[in-house]
């Protein structure tokens, strides 16, 4: 069992996680923006974050990934994003301990059976 | 200030010291563009010379020589016309004959200087030239912006549909795959859910139709004398199931005739997109509130609503294509960001416009003016 803290603003692309991931058993908290993520964070530490890149900007997931590293270091961040294909721009995103301190990148869709499996290698391996 | 090259290639070693020292304080005022150019001069003494320096920075104006030893003007002509296309030629002649002239001009030469000329001479040349060159450079500049404005108006209609798309394929898998246990309400609310989201995106879709097709002027119009009653009326019936979910009372303030001479689907999609913003953007038990005013040479529609209201940075943003208030309150709510941007491009064909005042929490109110 994992608590998992889920960080998109597409409720219904929540909902479907969180159906699969409670089912599995584990612990899901929802965040829908940014603030929203700070707000949960404040009142604990999950085991993994799933976290978006575009919210409320284009790049909301990346302050908030630097900001949970700085916070909790050794908290896994998984990082779904559709940006490198809506920017058209080719570029692979490497995690990179500074600027995109997350643990991996997942283009999305990320289907929610996806998204489980990986979530478990995660804390699987801390 | 813009900048162009120029590059004068003859053998003459005083001709080239000429040309530079005529054009290298030399500054072009351009009216029509409201700007000034300043040279960036370079010289070769041969065809070859001048070839190689061109391959590793083309200049924009080339002031060429007809005559030289080795490779000719005329070659070296054919070659710039061939390979850089943009850059434009001035041909130096020690004869003018038309012969010259016309073969010239058959491979690509802009313009003639005849052999001997004043600096005076020179300088009206190179200004002609420069205006054509900066205003190719302006329709170029223009013309990126064109594809950058369409490349991000793309990206962000890509990115509006794979969102829904993705909540779809999240939720088939596991209606599919039974992942979500054997509750068969979960099941069902995966499926309504579903639906809304494809809904969501085939509004999406026309919305997308619309705007297009007034931006692109092929909307065939009918105008024809309306009284603007009788559409607020149909739209607020179109909207009443709506309404009536949310517990919301919708009123008519229009007491006068208000006649505008105008195509009924265009006032039907303008009256739809602000009463659907009044509602879905409403409080449960809220009042949505439209008021129709005749004036002058014109009519006001205004519809307020009792909703979340918005920030004054939220307004600032509201009418860009795909713009939509991201915050918890409008979490639930589905749009496809398009809906003010066709208001409003409706508005202006009537040479009207849209303003609005919002208060966070207290309601909107958008203000739309249509005119003769």
């Amino acid at each position: 069992m994992a608590r998992i803290l889920l960080i998109d603003d597409d409720v219904d692309l929540i909902e479907g996680y969180q159906l699969v991931l409670s089912h599995r058993g584990h612990e899901v908290q929802a965040a829908y923006s940014a603030d929203e993520a700070r707000r949960v964070l404040r009142s604990g530490t999950p085991d993994v974050v799933v976290l978006d890149v575009m919210m409320e900007s284009q790049t909301a997931g990346f302050e908030l990934a630097r900001e949970i590293h700085a916070l909790c270091p050794a908290l896994p961040i998984l990082m779904t994003s559709g940006v490198h294909q809506a920017a058209g721009v080719p570029f692979r995103f490497e995690p990179d301990a500074d600027w995109l301190p997350v643990a991996k990148f997942l283009d999305k869709p990320v289907l929610p059976d996806a998204l489980a499996e990986e979530i478990e290698r995660t804390v699987g391996k801390k | 200030m813009e900048t162009l090259r120029l590059m004068v290639v003859d053998d003459e070693p005083g001709m080239r010291a000429g040309v530079i020292r005529a054009l290298h304080d030399y500054t072009v005022t351009l009216s029509d563009v409201n700007g000034h150019v300043g040279f960036e001069l370079d010289a070769a003494s041969t065809g070859e010379d001048a070839i190689e320096k061109i391959r590793t920075s083309p200049p924009d104006i080339l002031l060429l020589d007809h005559k030289l030893p080795g490779m000719s003007g005329l070659e070296v002509l054919e070659a710039v016309a061939r390979d850089w296309p943009q850059m434009l030629t001035v041909m130096i002649t020690a004869y003018a004959t038309l012969e010259t002239a016309i073969a010239a001009t058959k491979r690509g030469a802009y313009d003639f200087l005849a052999k001997p000329f004043t600096p005076d001479e020179l300088k009206s040349t190179i200004r002609k030239a420069a205006s054509r060159q900066i205003l190719a450079r302006q329709a170029r500049r223009l013309a990126q912006e064109k594809r950058q404005v369409r490349f991000q108006f793309i990206s962000m209609l890509a990115h509006e549909l794979k969102s829904p798309l993705s909540a779809i394929e999240g939720y088939l898998q596991i209606i599919r795959d039974k992942s979500a246990g054997s509750d068969p309400a979960a099941y069902a609310h995966m499926l309504d859910r579903s639906i809304v989201r494809s809904r969501q995106m085939r509004k999406l879709v026309n919305d997308l139709l619309d705007m297009t097709r007034i931006e692109s002027g092929q909307m065939s119009r009918e105008l024809v004398d309306l009284d603007l009653r009788d559409a607020v009326k149909a739209a607020i019936e179109t909207i009443a199931p709506a309404a009536a979910e949310k517990n919301l009372a919708v009123e008519l303030d229009a007491p006068q005739p208000a006649m505008l001479n105008a195509d009924r689907r265009e006032i039907d999609m303008l009256l739809n997109n602000l009463l659907s913003n009044a509602v879905k953007y409403n409080r449960p038990g809220g009042r949505v509130r439209v008021v129709l005013r005749a004036d002058g040479g014109g009519v006001t529609i205004e519809v307020s609503d009792t909703g979340i209201g918005m920030s004054a940075d939220e307004v600032s943003r509201l009418f860009s294509d795909f713009y939509r208030a991201r915050n918890a309150k409008t979490r639930d709510i589905l749009g496809s960001g398009l809906g003010l941007s066709i208001v409003r491009k409706l508005a202006l064909l009537y040479a009207g416009d849209v303003t609005v005042r919002s208060e966070p929490d207290k309601g909107s109110t958008f203000a739309v003016v249509l005119k003769q």
